[in-house]
């Protein structure tokens, strides 16, 4: 009686003492929380004002900030070496770029269609004793050892400026496809098959009149590697489909062979609803 | 209940904290693009940075490699100029946007493409999303003294 009585009431005292303690923490972490968000905001409202400060000089006096009154020639050396970096960022964007390298150059293709950049491809070549390939991410449906052959030994420029072409072509053929089978997969009957170099592209697409659809089918050909527009376009469609509908063959096949395909799907959309 | 005033405390921070970031690489970056040294200033600075830790071995340490990652710099550009034949005289960037996600800057170059010489302006415009960083250009505008169209193209298309 009296034992569990006196063990009922210990164990009361230690639950509560664990409550306090539990407590306790809680209202300590709440604290510190509570500081660093004081702590950060008056970091964030001292940037703030630098910052605008910064903005005020750079309009009033044309560029020249008075905060750097005395650069440290540290601070001189590290914004020359920004600046470059910048260049090379920018030769990035022209196309090619790349670094040397103890044995030779590793150069960079970068690939865009249209403005937007896509992937980048790089390409190690060792200078001795002769011009040769040490590594790539060129993917493997690239004739690369082809234009290697034809150029690499007498004219470098020119072979990459071909490999260029040949990989900006490729990337460009994906990006419609990849363009179509996300925004126009509504108007795309079943699967749109295609080969890894993008060349060969066939799938169904709907044309409707008087709110019956009907399926085309079209076999996109892309027989120059680098270029991104079709060299030869058959469409064809089912023997139910009435003629004013089929007439409208030859007109989608002009058109694929001179517009992107999202862009050609685009001007379907637009001239449905007009 | 204690939970979630934690949680909003939380929140705070994490924004205060982005915010705090692109703040201050808005800063660094408006230094970057307003200041200018010329090629005489830098050759001065190398030299008394030099100067400067002689005697620390520490010191001199992280000044040579200071001076060996410009070097490499410039090598690297001056090969890029001289085998691509663009050869670019001016460069200014200005950063017109920057938030957590989107980066718009406004660059200006000028220089010559195998004697064609070229001034362009355009926008990139750099987004951030799930698994990767997606560069976009925009209103590209070019001037270009009176040249073969072929070569114009070309050079357009990039």
């Amino acid at each position: 009686g009296v034992l569990a009585h006196l063990e009922m009431l210990e164990a009361q005292a230690h639950e509560a003492a664990v409550k306090e303690e539990e407590t306790e923490q809680q209202e300590e972490k709440l604290a510190s929380l509570k500081a660093r968000v004081q702590e950060l905001r008056l970091q964030r409202d001292e940037l703030r004002a630098k910052v605008d400060l910064q903005q005020k000089e750079q309009l009033g006096k044309g560029g020249v900030t008075s905060d750097l009154a005395q650069p440290s020639a540290r601070a001189v050396l590290e914004w020359k070496i920004k600046s470059l970096k910048d260049m090379l960022q920018v030769f990035y964007l022209t196309g090619i770029s790349g670094k040397l390298t103890k044995r030779g150059v590793c150069f960079c293709i970068s690939t865009a269609y249209e403005g937007t950049y896509l992937d980048s491809y790089y390409l190690d070549l060792l200078a001795k004793p002769e011009v040769q390939i040490h590594r790539h991410s060129i993917p493997i449906f690239i004739p690369l050892e082809q234009i290697a052959k034809k150029y690499l030994q007498t004219d470098i420029r020119r072979f990459l400026f071909v490999l260029s072409d040949h990989l900006n072509a490729y990337v460009g053929r994906r990006y419609q496809a990849d363009q179509l089978q996300e925004r126009f997969s509504h108007q795309i009957e079943g699967t749109l098959q295609r080969n890894s170099l993008c060349n060969l592209l066939v799938f169904n697409y709907n044309v409707s009149c008087q709110n019956k659809t009907f399926p085309f089918n079209v076999r996109l050909l892309y027989g120059d590697l680098c270029c991104s527009l079709p060299t030869e376009v058959i469409i064809s469609c089912t023997p139910d489909t009435p003629a004013s509908l089929a007439e409208m063959a030859p007109a989608h096949s002009d058109l694929f062979r001179r517009t992107a395909l999202h862009k050609a799907f685009r001007s379907f959309s637009s001239a449905e609803e007009s | 209940m204690d939970n979630s005033i934690c949680q909003v405390y939380e929140d705070e921070i994490q924004s205060l904290e982005e915010e705090i970031k692109i703040l201050a690489e808005k800063y660094e970056d408006s230094q970057q693009e307003s200041t200018f040294f010329s090629d005489e200033e830098i050759l001065m600075s190398i030299k008394s940075f030099q100067r400067e830790f002689q005697g620390e071995s520490k010191g001199r340490e992280s000044a040579s490699n200071l001076k060996a990652q410009l070097e490499s710099l410039e090598t690297d550009l001056s090969f890029l100029m001289k085998f691509t034949g663009i050869q670019f005289t001016s460069h200014s960037k200005k950063t017109l946007e920057k938030t957590r996600n989107r980066t718009v800057q406004k660059h200006r170059l000028s220089g010559s493409c195998h004697s064609l010489s070229f001034q362009l302006e355009f926008q990139l415009l750099e987004m951030q999303n799930k698994e990767n960083m997606s560069a976009l250009i925009t209103d590209l505008s070019i001037i270009m003294e009176s040249g073969e169209d072929s070569d114009v193209s070309k050079f357009l298309s990039r």
